[in-house]
């Protein structure tokens, strides 16, 4: 028996072990996207048994469709926002965060905990803490700082920033651990070395911190990007996409579009865009951060 | 072999799963059927309401097990969509819209000499000459709920009868430092509210037809008369009647709120009266949106009970249970109390129902007895003139939008847009 051989059924043992993830993958992703595409080319109504063939008229529809316009340019701006923050807030926790002593190691925890927790959960908690009467208007107007309640949920403007700030809240637990993770593997020789050579702490960031984390922040911000893409939970239990539909992501509009107002095969091609400006979006900003990663 | 031997158990268990989370079973050995049925709860209609509520009809369906969902949010018609584009839809359905459902031809109507001899208003919400759920208590949607201590405070002696009355009242209120009107603005259905009120008594009080005209293209939203209708509520935000910030006032916040006179008066679903606080139910009272020339208009929606899939494995056992539970008075004492229902039995009065009812609720009964002119509540009536799929969230979303925004143009124009796309 040769090493060569050896190789080679381990590698078709190993082949075999991913055969039931692939499995599942493809009945559980690859399927319904197939599914969801042929649906797109039908006036499919989920109360009606029959559809029929209708071509592309689904997807030339989108192009007069305001309310599609409306969620799309909502759902891209709250991504870019809500990854910038939420990463930008990651790295500064992170680096608070990047010490081993036990209460560190809590305050991690406590880090994560938004992650943890169900998207509709938050919703409904954020909506409490945001409503006219909530606890953070109590506050606010106890400390003196405002005279009157401010109407968080209840401005289209506000309404916006009132779930991006939630998003970047519960998606920060997640930038945070994965830039800690990044951060723990910098050798501290590098620091000590930057020292010596005398860089400031802004130098040490920017010449050390940035580059050496550069992979970390590379997978956190396309996986904060997908994730605010496809956001229905928290916005859902939150605002429900009000108010005057302010608030609706183009996953919440699908869902409108499908068990509301009965286009199952529109709502489906509306989808199939979501998914091709989710894979343009993520392929084209993980292209750039590898490009960075190398001149970094 | 080995693999085959683990493939069948896994297939069996497989298909018992498939066999469980079927919509409905019937046969076994005692000829047992169970039938699944699609609820909703509210802080008036509560799980132990809709238990009991169950069992007992239950018993006058010998071999019937009810399998009771409940529908995740108020919204009933959108979770039935779901269950039905999943294979699971309910053999029963409470207080859907039918006409949405006839059209795929989901729903089994009732046989009409069991409703004409049963209820008041018999083709009080039929949809295409049939009836679909059961005409069981009315409501009106919405009326205006006044609190009479704010109102004598303000100095307004009697509730207004014409829109300027209302406005002159508002402007009063507002002065005196009272806030004129709670809108619990940040559920959209409740946002919507006043703008119910003022579509219905001035479009549908002038023309009851004007939803079914709608729907032949006669008229529009962008017709001048509507515009004018909606300028009146677009009025009331303008000039700050409704509390500061109603947008982000959750509904349950907004009964809370009125309750404890934080506003004078309140457009809500006659549903309200089951939350009128019962020592001191005395300060408030209701009256109807008022109209330009003070004649009353009533906007009215007539349904309460069940609707019966045209799927059921079992519907005579679906229509025995539908029609127990649609004239059980213990349910009806419970809708009243608790859901400011009004009942439509025929041959009855509040009194042979046992209830214990507020004045208000009372006075707000004698709309309904009383020969006026009942409109559908523009939004909820679930008969010919209901709503296109979908339409209400658009509505919704208008009424909020107008609660900002000037362009009562632009709206309605969007109106008719969504309309037009939903009748298609």
């Amino acid at each position: 028996m040769t090493t060569h051989a050896h190789r080679h059924r381990g590698d078709t043992a190993l082949g075999a072990l991913a055969v039931p993830a692939l499995g599942l993958y493809a009945l559980f992703i690859i399927v319904p996207v197939i599914m969801s595409a042929v649906t797109s080319l039908t006036d499919e109504n989920p109360l009606l048994a029959h559809a029929s063939f209708i071509g592309a008229a689904n997807y030339t529809d989108m192009i007069h469709d305001d309310a599609l316009t409306a969620s799309l340019s909502f759902t891209l701006v709250m991504a870019g926002a809500v990854t910038i923050v939420a990463n930008a807030a990651g790295i500064g926790f992170a680096m608070l965060l990047n010490k081993t002593s036990l209460s560190f190691r809590a305050m991690r925890t406590v880090a994560f905990l938004p992650q943890v927790l169900s998207g509709v959960i938050v919703g409904f908690v954020w909506r409490y803490i945001l409503a006219q009467d909530g606890i953070l208007n109590h506050i606010l107007v106890g400390a003196g700082i405002i005279d009157r309640p401010i109407t968080w949920l209840g401005s289209p403007n506000l309404a916006m920033f009132s779930v991006g700030l939630v998003a970047a809240w519960v998606l920060t637990g997640f930038t945070t651990v994965v830039h800690l993770a990044a951060l723990q593997s910098v050798p501290v020789e590098l620091y000590q070395a930057a020292m010596v050579d005398g860089a400031g702490p802004g130098q040490r960031f920017r010449r050390i911190t940035l580059p050496m984390v550069a992979p970390g922040t590379t997978i956190s911000v396309t996986i904060s990007l997908i994730t605010m893409l496809k956001l229905y939970d928290i916005i859902a239990a939150l605002t429900s996409g009000g108010p005057a539909d302010a608030t609706q992501s183009t996953a919440l509009y699908i869902v409108k579009l499908a068990f509301t107002d009965d286009r199952f095969g529109y709502a489906s091609a509306v989808a199939m865009l979501l998914l091709v400006v989710s894979a343009v979006v993520a392929l084209s900003v993980t292209a750039v951060l590898r490009r960075r990663e190398v001149d970094l | 072999m080995r693999h085959n031997r683990l493939l069948a158990p896994c297939l069996a268990a497989g298909l018992v799963l498939i066999a469980g989370c079927s919509a409905a079973s019937t046969g076994g050995k005692s000829g047992s059927t169970s039938l699944t049925y699609l609820t909703f709860e509210t802080p008036s209609l509560t799980a132990s309401f809709w238990d009991t509520s169950i069992a007992s009809a239950q018993k006058s369906v010998p071999g019937l097990t009810i399998k009771k969902l409940v529908a995740p949010s108020t919204d009933r018609d959108a979770y039935a969509k779901q269950l039905q584009a999943s294979g699971q839809f309910p053999d029963l359905l409470q207080s859907i819209t039918p006409s949405t459902f006839v059209q795929a031809g989901l729903l089994k109507p009732y046989d009409q000499g069991w409703v004409d001899a049963n209820f008041l208003l018999p083709k009080g919400n039929a949809y295409k000459g049939n009836v679909y759920i059961p005409p069981t208590n009315s409501q009106i949607i919405p009326m205006v709920f006044y609190n009479k201590k704010l109102f004598a405070k303000a100095g307004i002696g009697q509730p207004p009868k014409t829109w300027s009355e209302f406005t002159a009242a508002c402007a009063k209120l507002h002065t005196a430092g009272i806030t004129p009107i709670e809108l619990g603005g940040g559920d959209p259905f409740a946002a919507s509210m006043p703008l119910t009120g003022i579509l219905s008594a001035d479009v549908l009080g002038k023309n009851p037809s004007w939803l079914q005209d709608r729907y032949a293209g006669k008229v529009k939203f962008t017709d001048a008369n509507v515009e004018t209708a909606v300028a009146k509520y677009r009025l009331l935000a303008k000039n700050r009647y409704f509390e500061d910030g109603a947008l982000g006032v959750k509904y349950a916040d907004s009964i809370t709120n009125f309750t404890a006179g934080k506003a004078a008066m309140y457009m809500m679903g006659s549903w309200f009266l089951g939350a009128v606080p019962k020592d001191h139910a005395d300060d408030f009272g209701a009256f109807m949106t008022p109209t330009d020339d003070g004649s009353l208009v009533v906007p009215f929606a007539v349904g309460g009970s069940m609707a019966i899939s045209a799927k059921t494995p079992a519907p005579d056992k679906a229509t025995a249970f539908a029609k127990a539970w649609s004239l059980d008075p213990a349910n009806y004492k419970a809708l009243i109390e608790g859901d400011g229902a009004f009942p439509m039995l025929k041959g009855k009065t509040l009194a042979d129902y046992n209830v214990n009812v507020t004045q208000v609720f009372k006075d707000s009964y004698t709309y309904v007895l009383n020969q006026n002119t009942k409109v559908s509540a523009f939004g909820w009536a679930t008969n010919d003139d209901s709503m296109p799929s979908g339409l209400n969230d658009d509505y919704y979303a208008a009424s909020q939008a107008l609660y900002n925004s000037d362009d009562v143009a632009g709206q309605m124009a969007k109106l008719d847009a969504a309309w037009d796309k939903a009748t298609k």
